[in-house]
């Protein structure tokens, strides 16, 4: 999927956070109160994806305070692919109209002692869809908190994490919530905990008593690459209605030595078999990643942190 | 070229291979067969240097060196190649890309630079064909889903791109068809020459109506009782290892 083929334009929100986006479909207006940055993103007349980019100079700590609304029938894409030296903090709240697509992807490597924080809600119309990819590495403390809430018929959520944890304490939160029949969610989570990380995911899932016909996955999965490593997985289900296909898993574990092995027998040194292993574990998920653009983009971050 | 003397192995503080005795001279074909249990597969693991197969005593030296001072991945480096019976799935890498970085594994110890795309292509295209492997499994990952048939013919692709002197063959008949065996043979015997040796662990006769041995050693209880020449192994074919 490519995005429009708009005019393109830059826009600075302050001395050290700007962005690229297509002028024609999306309209910004933004402000900035006490070292705030207030955005104001709405997208309209948009069938080909729209895109907005962000750009990074790392000069100063921020927080963005967002609020994004992507109008009927129109698409939007939002890439956040930035290594992040200073603390960060994002609060977005976005509603997403009837038909609309979302699509949502952050590479972010943080610096080791930074803290960030991220945090989104986002209301998802009839017929809407949401696609969310996050691929955090790095920082000492890291949080990511994300609510969906399903208003309307055949809105679909669609959201795989992706965390590498080095030394570092990394919370990931997942809120879905099913306020409407027929819709549906599919989650996955993949976290690598190394040396004395601890990396915990809680996803939730909340199916509403009116809510027949619902269909929500959920899998979450950990691996220990170290003694002290630590994953804690916890998946919640709360159904209301017997009309629903749920399915959660969660599992956790240290790396196969029979596959470790295996790649040793090769010439492969350990380091190097870990690093191919992790890699492995972590692209499972890829392919659901359905732009080929993004799901390169998410390819080369795994290898190049991994 | 490889030189068992008095080896002593434990697997969880049980011994299994008992004063074993063993010399592979080179461009050889040895076969060692034996009932299960008898501890044929721990003499491939602990040549390949599986973690937890603890060495009491003994030595084994490989092309003049001692191969149990190193670590699994430099015997391969230095040409020890094992077939696993079982090969081991990897979700989530492409067989290609595996491929690839073994070879480039390989390379990197002999100081040359890593294989051009290109390049590898064009190899692994050549061998894929002469195994009769079609170019779409290298897209799939690394053995998983593979049949039993397609896990054995990757084990012999792997040998023939990395080119070991001495290659291990663990139990490879085990879970193959007549037809799956026969042409998994013929492509192990394309890769036998006056340089290579080859160490093949099986129970059965029918591998080695394939690939013909130069020495049988019958294996029980951690040591070799008996050795002969192939003749050996249609007497126990007929006799049984009683």
């Amino acid at each position: 999927m490519k995005s429009a083929e708009n005019k393109s334009s830059l826009i600075n929100f302050t001395d050290y956070l700007s962005a690229k986006y297509d002028a024609d479909s999306i309209n910004i207006t933004h402000s900035v109160i006490d070292d705030e940055v207030h955005l104001k993103i709405s997208v309209t007349n948009s069938k080909t994806p729209s895109r907005l980019t962000l750009v990074n100079k790392n000069t100063n700590n921020f927080k963005v305070i967002a609020e994004i609304n992507v109008e009927s029938q129109s698409s939007f894409e939002l890439i956040d692919e930035n290594n992040y030296e200073m603390d960060t903090s994002f609060k977005m709240d976005t509603y997403l109209g009837d038909g609309s697509v979302f699509e949502l992807y952050r590479f972010n490597k943080f610096k080791a002692e930074t803290r960030n924080s991220f945090l989104h809600t986002c209301s998802l119309s009839k017929n809407s869809t949401f696609k969310d990819y996050n691929f955090t590495t790095g920082s000492d403390h890291t949080k990511n908190q994300t609510k969906i809430n399903l208003n309307d018929k055949n809105s679909n959520y669609i959201g795989s994490g992706v965390v590498i944890s080095n030394s570092s304490k990394c919370e990931n939160y997942l809120d879905i919530r099913h306020l409407s029949d027929s819709a549906k969610s599919d989650c996955s989570f993949k976290a690598v905990s190394r040396g004395k990380s601890n990396v915990s995911f809680n996803g939730k899932v909340f199916v509403d008593e009116k809510c027949f016909n619902t269909v929500s996955n959920q899998i979450s999965k950990g691996l220990l690459m170290d003694k002290d490593s630590k994953v804690n997985l916890t998946p919640i289900l709360e159904i209301n209605n017997d009309d629903v296909i749920c399915s959660h898993g969660a599992a956790s574990g240290k790396a196969d030595e029979e596959i470790l092995f295996y790649l040793a027998s090769r010439g492969i040194a350990k380091a190097d078999a870990e690093r191919l292993y992790i890699q492995g574990f972590l692209s499972e998920f890829i392919s659901k990643i359905d732009d080929s653009e993004m799901q390169t983009k998410g390819r080369k971050y795994i290898i190049e942190n991994c | 070229m490889l030189d068992i003397k008095n080896l002593n192995v434990s697997v969880e503080d049980k011994l299994i291979l008992k004063n074993l005795n063993l010399s592979l001279g080179k461009g050889q074909v040895h076969a060692i067969m034996g009932p299960n249990g008898s501890g044929k597969s721990t003499i491939a693991h602990t040549l390949a240097g599986k973690p937890n197969y603890d060495v009491n005593s003994g030595e084994v030296s490989f092309n003049g060196e001692d191969l149990l001072s190193k670590d699994p991945y430099e015997r391969s480096l230095d040409g020890l190649f094992l077939a696993f019976q079982y090969p081991i799935e990897l979700p989530g890498v492409t067989n290609a890309s595996y491929l690839k970085q073994i070879v480039n594994a390989h390379r990197k110890s002999k100081n040359e630079t890593p294989i051009d795309a290109g390049e590898f292509l064009k190899i692994l295209k050549e061998k894929s064909k002469q195994l009769d492997i079609p170019m779409d499994m290298h897209s799939r990952f690394v053995n998983t889903g593979f049949s039993g048939g397609e896990k054995k013919k990757n084990e012999v692709l792997q040998m023939d791109l990395l080119d070991p002197s001495l290659i291990i063959m663990d139990e490879t008949d085990s879970g193959l068809d007549v037809d799956a065996l026969k042409s998994t043979a013929e492509a192990i015997n394309k890769l036998r020459n006056s340089d290579r040796t080859f160490l093949i662990i099986t129970h059965y006769l029918r591998l080695l109506e394939y690939i013909e041995p130069d020495f049988v050693h019958v294996f029980q209880n951690g040591s070799v009782i008996e050795t002969g020449d192939k003749s050996l192994a249609s007497k126990i074919d007929q006799e049984g290892y009683n």
